[in-house]
């Protein structure tokens, strides 16, 4: 279900239609791009460009998944930022070493979570891994409220990912007055370290993607995501149960960008309330440029991977052409329209042929 | 069941009204300050440009479409506007062209809309970053402040200040529009049934362009308005202005499904209700960061209760196979069996 | 010389294949009522709508008022002055009365383009006037009755001056004062000129009101004739015709006495009233009834789509409480409804995909779920070759590509992995070609065979009586009658459908 038939020969035009449609689309444009940027920018090639373009890539990729998830049924989830905000933060309030008391007293976390001398869980031992867990129960707990809202209230998607995006950002930043938590552990911090081509950050993702996308092509559970983005009335009569799942989904999205936060945080070595803000177009527009359409019944994991990896080439490039900021932002805003206009096309074609 | 539904309907539909009267009472109780006439029409004068993005998006929501870009259009106004005005340029031409700017950016949206037919949500985000981006671009990131002939937030007319005065006018063109025009009427006809529409022969496209780019255009004014009253245009100008519109069209009755709403009583009740709240809790002295957590729970309240009600229509809505036939046409019919 | 208004010559049209119009031949008078009458599937409907541009015909011509007459869409209809009032009525509910007879068409107002709200109800209120309508022209369409809905729809017909106007079943949602009064503004419009062809399954009112009656059954115009040659008996023999035509399957079973499946007064509001069934294993109980007779509303009930306020459903002796699919595919029920594009094919999925989907946890390990993959295909495979569903490779084509029979065979078949003991099936024949039919009676005789017990829904009366071993006619959701297959007569089984059994 996840592959698309290759159209029939028909007419003249067929071979870029046929680029167009094929799974790799994306995966070419990379290469064709990369390919194109190199006369341009020889430093993009560098092996020290690359593992930074990777290392970049990872925690992008483990988000997306999530996302990848949510498209399939034909939803989308904006709170995935926000997400990666508050997690930032809730997890760096649980092990902070040392917190400024002239920054923080303010903060509602004083005195229950943050003391001068740390945060409540700085020295113990199993600080880092609560935080983890704390930070990935979170994660699955707004993901079970848009879930929830979404398959039992009936509000569109976009408007209950928005709304959730909006108060745990907010909530984020009341928990810290806008400040970034420093001091966190090595133990944590460690975590981000660039070790070569195998770090935390790519295992985590990799990890995510495989077994991710096992669930997608060997599941049930895969089978029923399918089905709901396809034809959610077909799917209800044939007894799928379509509000768990769809709850179940969100959580996952949820999950994902927890994890990533995770890896953003332990990079950073901060707890940081607005973490997640620019990364939401990265990751819808990596998915959906990947392939998995913004209609649902659509979508694999590699694609996103591909678009994920042409987001982020792009990122890279415009960076290193010393791009100031708002071209990136005008350029960014560009490709989400082409992304969505790319979708739009392949389902008229995907939707034409029998 | 089916009598408590009916019953629930038209509270629903009332919503606004009902949420404006136990806000004002619950904050009055709370703090006395806040019943003073004076923190009335500051209420009103503070949310006039809100007020008037809030109309536009009006528009756009009557057709089931959502305009997210309406910050970025309002911060490609301000900086066309406040970098003309550094620039030397005349008041009148600045304004004409930040106007032009800001409407040309809703004319985009049109497009891609209602031409290309991408998804609004997907579309306004795309024209929300594009367009933030273009506005750092036009000011360079800077913080531009505009001369003293531009803020005339203060100034008066017949009384009554000018902001409040612009908010009125496009409150009543507005209202004149949907109201009292045939592509307002045939607005609210494609948002109810877009399949009937076009049976009925509406050109939807155009009708789908017209409420994007009425949107652009109310976002470039209330810039005006915003930047007459603020002085400046910082590089987050705008930010946040998409929601606080929605949410005030949705408190004010406006369905995100379509063919449900209005600017008067409606979108305006809805502004004032955010206001009232942003400043009921300043008040209050809440943290100023709880508030935005604040304005999300009541925003997520005016949603829930607006999927609410369209769960509520669409039952009600059913056709009924048996219907109470009454004495006359039809005999009772004895069961055979054989 | 007889003045025809509008004249079908030849006129046929066909559905994936499947003829649903062949040769109508039919003329109208002008000023006339026109009865037509048939069963479901007739064709009635299909006529009406190439008449109002909503489908194109296939081969044949129209003439109205002698001029060819060729609607690419509803609006060119309008324009000819042909009203259509479907039973989906066609208003925007959040607009007010005058506002949907104008939507498309305001009066200018001089240079200001302001409309002018005087004129505008003032207006409305003569067309309101015309069909008896008290209403004020500024309430909002949603506050109306469905029967009030109607009148406006009709004085939508009026306003723009149609000269022919279509009515569709226009009585099923209205009260018997509502009727009294729809009644009064046709006979209005007919002496205004007017001419009307009425559509509708209670003969009665089609007797008193017409001038003419056209009888279809299977796409053919059985006769047409004057209101004088009519009665209501000999309205239903036309309907039913000559003698089992289709090839049916020898019944290879019959019926045990063991209930799998009972309803006892089952009733939900609007939909249906104290329907008592009891449905054996390896019996094929038919369900008959008109268009709107809450046939499906009852099985979609019974599997758990829909809620129900009072009665009960037990499902081999147990009453099950609450209802819903996942309970009821637990409770090895299936269902096959009525439309397999919107509700029983993932229409861009492969054929496998489709035939897996509801079996799929029976194919899964206990633990996380993992499809066994080789199972499954597996039987894919031997559901393919069983039932004999033609296509490629069902492991790739899509079952858009599939023709009507066997996408219908898809549906079958998924339902048919789970091993069901009650399977309901909900019009299984329609637009499907002969020879389809024949191989999905086959298959249906098997499944009873097996033991499972059949819920057989249809408005085909003659495949019910090739089937069935009961039959059971519903109507305004009740049971209005059953018959044994001893006692089986088309005539009996009809009259008792359009409530004409004489009591």
């Amino acid at each position: 279900m996840a592959t698309i038939s290759i159209p029939k020969p028909s007419k003249a035009h067929d071979l870029p239609r046929r680029i167009l449609m094929s799974e790799y689309f994306i995966l070419y444009l990379c290469l064709f791009s990369f390919a194109l940027l190199i006369p341009f920018i020889p430093v993009i090639a560098t092996p020290y460009n690359l593992s930074n373009l990777f290392s970049n890539i990872w925690p992008l990729f483990a988000v997306a998944i999530g996302q990848t998830f949510v498209l399939i049924i034909a939803g989308i989830d904006l709170s995935q930022g926000a997400v990666i905000s508050l997690t930032s933060v809730i997890g760096a309030a649980l092990i902070a070493q040392a917190v400024d008391p002239v920054v923080f007293s303010k903060s509602p976390l004083w005195g229950s979570f943050l003391f001068e001398n740390g945060a409540v869980l700085a020295h113990s031992p199993l600080g880092i891994p609560i935080a983890i867990g704390a930070m990935l129960a979170v994660g699955l707990l707004i993901g079970f409220f848009n879930g929830v809202a979404v398959s039992f209230a009936r509000i569109p998607p976009f408007m209950v990912t928005l709304v959730s995006s909006m108060f745990c950002g907010a909530l984020a930043i009341f928990l810290v007055k806008s400040e970034n938590i420093i001091n966190l552990p090595t133990g944590f911090t460690h975590i981000g370290d660039d070790t070569g081509f195998f770090s935390a950050a790519m295992i985590i993702a990799v990890v995510l993607a495989v077994l991710a996308q096992l669930v997608l092509s060997r599941t049930v559970f895969g089978r029923w995501l399918y089905a709901i983005g396809t034809n959610v009335r077909a799917a209800v009569v044939s007894g799928v149960p379509t509000r768990k799942v769809t709850v179940f989904t969100y959580m996952f999205s949820g999950f994902c960008a927890a994890a990533a936060s995770i890896i953003y945080s332990s990079r950073m070595g901060m707890g940081r309330p607005t973490l997640g803000d620019p990364l939401l177009l990265d990751i819808i527009g990596g998915a959906v440029i990947g392939g998995t359409s913004l209609s649902g019944g659509k979508g694999k994991i590699l694609w996103t991977f591909f678009g994920v990896i042409f987001l982020s080439l792009l990122g890279n490039a415009l960076s290193l052409l010393n791009v100031p900021f708002f071209w990136i932002e005008i350029v960014k805003g560009a490709v989400i329209l082409l992304a969505a206009l790319l979708d739009v096309i392949r389902t008229r074609i995907f939707l034409r042929n029998v | 069941m089916n009598n408590t539904q009916r019953m629930a309907l038209p509270l629903l539909k009332n919503m606004p009204v009902i949420l404006f009267v136990a806000i004002f009472i619950l904050f009055s109780l709370l703090d006395q300050r806040f019943f003073a006439v004076a923190n009335f029409s500051n209420i009103i004068l503070s949310s006039s440009f809100v007020g008037v993005v809030a109309v536009g998006m009006t528009f756009v929501l009557l057709t089931g479409g959502i305009d997210l870009s309406v910050g970025a259009t309002m911060y490609i106004t301000g900086a066309v506007l406040a970098m003309l005005l550094e620039q030397g340029t005349p008041l009148p031409g600045a304004i004409a062209a930040g106007l032009i700017a800001g409407t040309l950016w809703g004319c985009l949206n049109a497009f891609l809309i209602a031409k290309v037919k991408i998804i609004p949500f997907m579309a306004t985000l795309g024209t929300l970053t594009a367009g933030r981006g273009l506005g750092l671009l036009i000011t360079q990131s800077r913080h531009i402040a505009v001369p003293q002939e531009m803020r005339f937030g203060a100034e008066k007319f017949l009384g009554i200040p000018l902001p409040i005065v612009i908010f009125a006018l496009v409150v009543l063109v507005a209202y004149l529009v949907l109201n009292y025009t045939a592509t307002g009427r045939q607005i609210y006809a494609m948002g109810n049934d877009p399949d009937a529409a076009k049976k009925a022969g509406l050109n939807t496209t155009r009708l789908t362009a017209t409420v994007y780019i009425v949107s652009g255009f109310c976002a470039a004014l209330a810039t005006v308005i915003a930047i007459s009253q603020q002085g400046s245009v910082s590089s987050s100008f705008g930010k946040g202005v998409e929601f606080r519109a929605i949410a005030a069209a949705v408190l004010g009755g406006t369905s995100l499904f379509g063919g449900v709403g209005n600017v008067f009583p409606g979108t305006v009740i809805g502004v004032l209700l955010m206001q009232m709240i942003q400043n009921g809790l300043i008040y209050l002295q809440v943290d100023l960061y709880l508030q935005d957590m604040i304005t999300a729970l009541v925003i997520f309240f005016a949603v829930f209760i607006d999927a609410l009600r369209m769960r509520l229509l669409k039952r009600l809505e059913r056709r009924n196979i048996r219907v109470e036939k009454g004495p006359g046409r039809v005999k009772a019919v004895e069961p055979i069996t054989s | 010389m007889v003045d025809m208004i509008l004249q079908f010559v030849q006129v046929s049209k066909s559905f994936f294949g499947v003829p649903v119009l062949k040769d109508i031949t039919l003329d109208i008078e002008r000023g006339h009522i026109v009865g037509l009458v048939g069963e479901n599937g007739a064709g009635k409907s299909t006529l009406m709508n190439i008449l109002g541009g909503v489908v194109p015909l296939d081969s044949g011509q129209m003439l109205f008022n002698g001029q060819a007459y060729t609607p690419q869409d509803p609006r060119d209809a309008d324009r000819a002055g042909i009203a259509f009032i479907h039973q989906e009525l066609n208003l925007f509910t959040n607009l007010s009365i005058a506002e949907n007879f104008f939507i498309n068409k305001f009066p200018r107002q001089g240079k200001v383009p302001l409309l002018n709200r005087k004129q505008i109800r003032a207006k409305a209120q003569d067309y309101l006037a015309l069909v008896d309508l008290h209403v004020s022209p500024d309430t909002l369409v949603e506050r109306l009755s469905p029967g009030e809905r109607q009148l406006v729809e009709v004085a939508k017909a009026i306003s723009v001056e149609a000269s022919v106007i279509i009515f569709d079943e226009p009585t099923t949602s209205l009260t018997a004062r509502e009727t009294e009064r729809l009644f009064d503004i046709i006979a209005r419009l007919h002496t205004a000129g007017k001419t009307i062809i009425y559509i509708s399954h209670i003969l009665r009112d089609v007797l008193e009101l017409s001038d003419e009656i056209a009888v279809l059954r299977d796409g053919e115009l059985v006769t047409h004739g004057p209101k004088s040659e009519f009665t209501i008996n000999r309205m239903i023999s036309s309907m039913v015709g000559r003698d089992l035509e289709h090839l049916y399957p020898d019944r290879t079973s019959r019926p045990s006495a063991q209930v799998a499946l009972e309803v006892k007064g089952l009733s939900k509001a609007g939909l249906v009233h104290n329907i008592d069934l009891q449905l054996h294993k390896g019996e094929l109980l038919g369900v008959f009834g008109l268009m709107g007779s809450g046939r499906s509303e009852l099985a979609q009930i019974i599997f758990g789509l829909e809620s129900f306020d009072q009665g009960q459903v037990l499902i081999n002796g147990q009453a099950s409480t609450r209802l819903s699919p996942p309970r009821s595919i637990k409770d090895s029920m299936a269902f096959v409804t009525e439309n397999r594009r919107e509700e029983g094919l993932l229409m861009t999925a492969t054929v496998s995909d489709n035939l897996g989907l509801v079996a799929l946890p029976e194919y899964s390990t206990r633990l996380v779920n993992v499809v066994k993959q080789g199972a499954l295909s597996k039987a894919v495979k031997e559901t393919v070759s069983t039932l004999r569903i033609k296509v490629n490779d069902a492991f790739k084509n899509q079952a858009k590509g599939l023709s009507g029979g066997n996408q219908q065979k898809v549906v079958l078949g998924k339902w048919l992995m789970t091993n069901p003991s009650i399977l309901i099936i909900d019009e299984p024949t329609r637009g499907v070609d002969v020879g389809a039919k024949y191989e999905i009676y086959s298959i249906i005789d098997r499944i009873a065979a097996n033991g499972t017990a059949v819920l057989f829904i249809s408005s085909e009366i003659e495949e019910l009586m090739g089937m069935c071993d009961r039959i059971v006619v519903m109507g305004y959701g009740e049971v209005l009658g059953s018959f044994e297959r001893a006692r089986f007569n088309k005539e009996e089984i009809l009259r008792t459908a359009f409530r004409e059994n004489g009591k």
